[in-house]
């Protein structure tokens, strides 16, 4: 029984409405997957309009907490079924991935019910693209460490062994349990425990990598100099990584994709304006001008949003445009030249759509391969800015001030302050590097090494931080 | 189009580009809330010595006048003077006390690359899918990765340790050097070249510093030199040479060799970025006194005067750098059109 009578004009939702047993079925699952965490949602949307709403939700430290003390005898109290605080934490940490993987999983499962029952093509050119994509073992890499790094970054609140607002922002407002020499329970400051944990260089002072402090609470990265968690930071960090990242890319991926497109399409003066600006932008150095402006408006109330990742976010777009912009001109002057826009000029289609149901999906695949590229530049720009102490303000944690606080420490025995948030980066900036180049392929298996290197180059460099 | 008029064309072009880019900075430091007076007097100066100052720094005209007198300043290669970092003293002395550390930093790190990545490259691609390409390769992709910042830190903590570390002392190793501080550059440059006891520990000083900062260009030649290798390897004139049968050895050296070269010119010279914004991180960590140690001063102090000046050198350097390197293309190689792009 179907709506229209020409299958090919039916909607989606008319052609789920046909045969909605398949759909219903992916549904229902997404919906089971949606409850197990849908306290964390509601509590961060209430959150938005004062204190969030306390619901019960399966990855959270409350269900499985890691936080606990040892009694003189051995056995550990008030952590999850009496295990010690590392299994606890490792189960939660499981947990997350496990979930995150079978929401990923139910997702792609969503996408294969759509090509099999709803979409009207058995085949399209989109098909050919994923299995490139599933042979491509680098790509796979990058996509894999990428995922995990999105979720460390997702999840951080439940990941970390403790929250940031315990140990870093307000220490000596929570106190930990712990049994004292005297076999005695007592209680104590997180602050004053972080003064007893803190990582010096020394072997008597120093937590370092899965170790325990005396205080009996566990740290996956150890601690930094002043005693505080470092996975805890690590995660925040990622968190602040991503959102900054993120939100420049887009924010510059939308101006490059339109100007690219209004070029392309009106040439002549539009195309030698943008090519100045652009031109002038890309010659100002980017790491020293971004440092410029994050100084010059470090005062201003855009700068309070987010401990600054706002703004470093919005001075990122603002520099980092003309650089994708240069990588998709050359593919949108080359859609312009073909025929069906010819056609659909004459045909006395407006330009706006011309531009956004003919050219813009021929470049939305290389503004993804150089969005993925630069990603990981930006990662390493603000990692920068923030070891020389601009860019994103503490407490707020950020990857790069830990490696400025481990400086003095590296060939210590807490050589793990500078040198895991280093490793991550660097992890993480291939991974982006590799999945760029495996969607690259993907779109484009002749384009292996072409002209587009020496942007590509330019973009994944971060400006030289 | 000839050579020459594509030339001027480009020239003619650059021009908006570098009014654009000093508009730029203008904006950015005079119309934002940077303020030097305060930096320069301390947060507790009162209030009539504060008007006093910005009278005689000219703060108080309109911001046209400003832009106006800053602009005719700046393309007549006035750089004035600086306010903070230290008063009274001309821009040009400064540059001329803290560019030559600079320099020495850059040229080296340029040429360590070139020399490191470019051979690698070019082993990894004419020994295609062996272990010894996969782990340049990998070298490479992960070198690219590393944040200059903490390469340098990491280096720096090792080499000032290394006696304890690998027993082996990298501060009194050939000649007597600290790892960080700048480098002992003597006053002339002829004495710089000719003396080897002030040649070489100014290298062996700079070393650490300049392979950080070549590091991320160094895994781009090596990439890009890859890549191009086997496009050359298999492109048709080479199986037209290999079936004429032309030694292996000028195969390589007169036809893949010089044809590979051409993609990595720009980004030799798309280093001249990367240099200049990674010299503040790595002058910071090595404590070289150089020039983006100078601006990142500048900028932390407010010292409009200073870091507009420097600001305008460094537009000025890229915009020449990007001219010579479209020359160069042209040169090397004759296929690439005038017209193609501005």
């Amino acid at each position: 029984m179907s709506v229209t009578d020409d299958p090919e004009e039916a909607t989606l939702l008319e052609r789920i409405q046909d045969d909605p047993g398949p759909a219903m079925r992916w549904l229902a699952g997404a919906l089971l997957l949606f409850a197990l965490e849908a306290g964390a949602v509601v509590n961060f949307v209430t959150g938005l309009f004062g204190p969030g709403m306390e619901l019960p939700t399966l990855l959270s430290r409350e269900l499985i907490p890691n936080n606990g003390f040892q009694t003189p005898a051995g056995v550990w109290k008030e952590t999850f079924l009496g295990l010690s605080p590392a299994v606890a934490w490792g189960i939660r940490v499981a947990l997350v991935y496990v979930y995150a993987i079978v929401c990923t999983w139910w997702l792609w499962r969503g996408y294969l019910v759509f090509r099999e029952h709803y979409r009207y093509a058995d085949w399209t050119p989109r098909d050919d693209m994923i299995d490139r994509l599933r042979g491509h073992r680098w790509g796979q890499f990058g996509a894999v460490i990428v995922f995990a790094f999105v979720i460390m970054a997702m999840f951080a609140p439940a990941l970390g062994p403790t929250t940031v607002e315990r140990t870093i922002q307000d220490p000596y407002s929570y106190t930990v349990d712990y049994y004292d020499e005297n076999g005695e329970l007592a209680n104590v400051t997180v602050g004053q425990a972080n003064l007893g944990a803190r990582s010096q260089g020394t072997p008597d002072q120093n937590v370092g990598v899965m170790q325990y402090d005396e205080y009996g609470r566990f740290h996956p990265f150890g601690t930094l100099p002043s005693g505080k968690d470092m996975f805890t930071f690590m995660a925040a960090g990622a968190r602040v990584s991503l959102f900054i990242g993120l939100l420049s890319i887009g924010l510059s991926g939308f101006i490059a994709a339109s100007f690219a497109l209004l070029t392309a399409y009106y040439k002549g003066l539009v195309d030698l304006a943008v090519v100045i600006t652009g031109d002038s932008i890309m010659s100002l150095p980017r790491l020293l001008f971004v440092m410029l402006l994050s100084v010059v408006l470090a005062d201003t109330w855009i700068a309070g949003i987010y401990s600054g990742g706002l703004l470093l976010a919005l001075i990122f777009a603002a520099t980092g445009w003309p650089i994708l912009w240069r990588a998709v001109r050359g593919p949108a002057f080359q859609i312009a030249e073909q025929e069906w826009i010819d056609a659909a000029k004459s045909f006395g289609q407006k330009p706006r759509i011309t531009m956004q149901k003919h050219m813009a999906p021929y470049i939305l695949g290389y503004l993804l391969v150089y969005s993925s590229m630069s990603l990981g530049g930006i990662i390493i720009g603000v990692a920068g800015l923030s070891f020389l102490g601009l860019g994103v303000s503490a407490p707020t944690p950020e990857w790069g001030r830990a490696i400025d606080i481990g400086q003095s420490y590296v060939t210590t025995t807490s050589w793990h302050i500078s040198f895991i948030p280093g490793i991550l980066i660097v992890l993480v900036v291939t991974a982006f590097n590799a999945l760029g180049d495996g969607i690259r392929d993907a779109i484009d298996p002749q384009s292996e090494g072409g002209e587009g290197e020496g942007s590509e180059a330019v973009a994944a460099g971060g400006g030289g931080a | 189009m000839s050579r020459w008029q594509y030339f001027g064309k480009r020239l003619l072009l650059s021009v908006p580009v570098l009014v654009f880019g000093a508009s730029i900075t203008f904006l950015v430091i005079r119309a934002g809330p940077l303020d030097p007076v305060s930096a320069i007097i301390g947060p507790q100066g009162d209030p009539q010595a504060y008007n006093r100052i910005r009278e005689q720094l000219g703060l108080n005209e309109p911001l046209w006048r400003q832009y106006i007198d800053y602009m005719v300043d700046l393309f007549t290669f006035q750089l004035g003077e600086s306010w903070v970092v230290q008063p009274e003293r001309d821009v040009y002395s400064l540059l001329a006390s803290y560019a030559p550390r600079t320099i020495w930093l850059g040229f080296w790190s340029v040429l360590i690359a070139v020399f490191i990545g470019i051979p690698l490259g070019f082993y990894a691609g004419l020994n295609p899918n062996t272990f010894s390409d996969y782990l340049a390769s990998f070298g490479g992709i992960v070198w690219r990765a590393m944040p200059n910042f903490w390469l340098a830190v990491i280096l720096m903590s090792v080499l000032s340790q290394s006696q304890s570390l690998f027993g082996f002392s990298w501060q009194n190793w050939l000649y007597e050097t600290n790892v960080t501080g700048p480098p002992p550059l003597p006053g002339d440059l002829v004495t710089l070249l000719t003396s080897p006891d002030h040649f070489f520990p100014a290298l062996k000083k700079i070393a650490p510093a300049a392979i950080v900062l070549g590091s991320a260009s160094m895994g781009n030649e090596m990439r890009i030199g890859r890549t191009a290798v086997l496009e050359t390897v298999n492109s048709n004139f080479i199986e037209t040479a290999k079936a004429k049968g032309v030694p292996p050895r000028s195969l390589v050296w007169k036809h893949i060799f010089r044809n590979a070269l051409i993609p990595l010119v720009p980004i030799i010279t798309g280093e001249a970025f990367l240099l200049i914004g990674g010299s503040v991180l790595v002058e910071t960590v090595f404590n070289i006194s150089g020039i983006g140690y100078l601006f990142f001063q500048g900028i932390q102090n407010g010292d409009m005067p200073l870091v507009g000046s420097l600001m305008f050198v460094f537009i000025l350097l890229v915009v020449v750098i990007n001219i010579v390197q479209d020359l160069l293309y042209t040169i090397i190689d004759p296929r690439v059109g005038y017209d193609g792009g501005a």
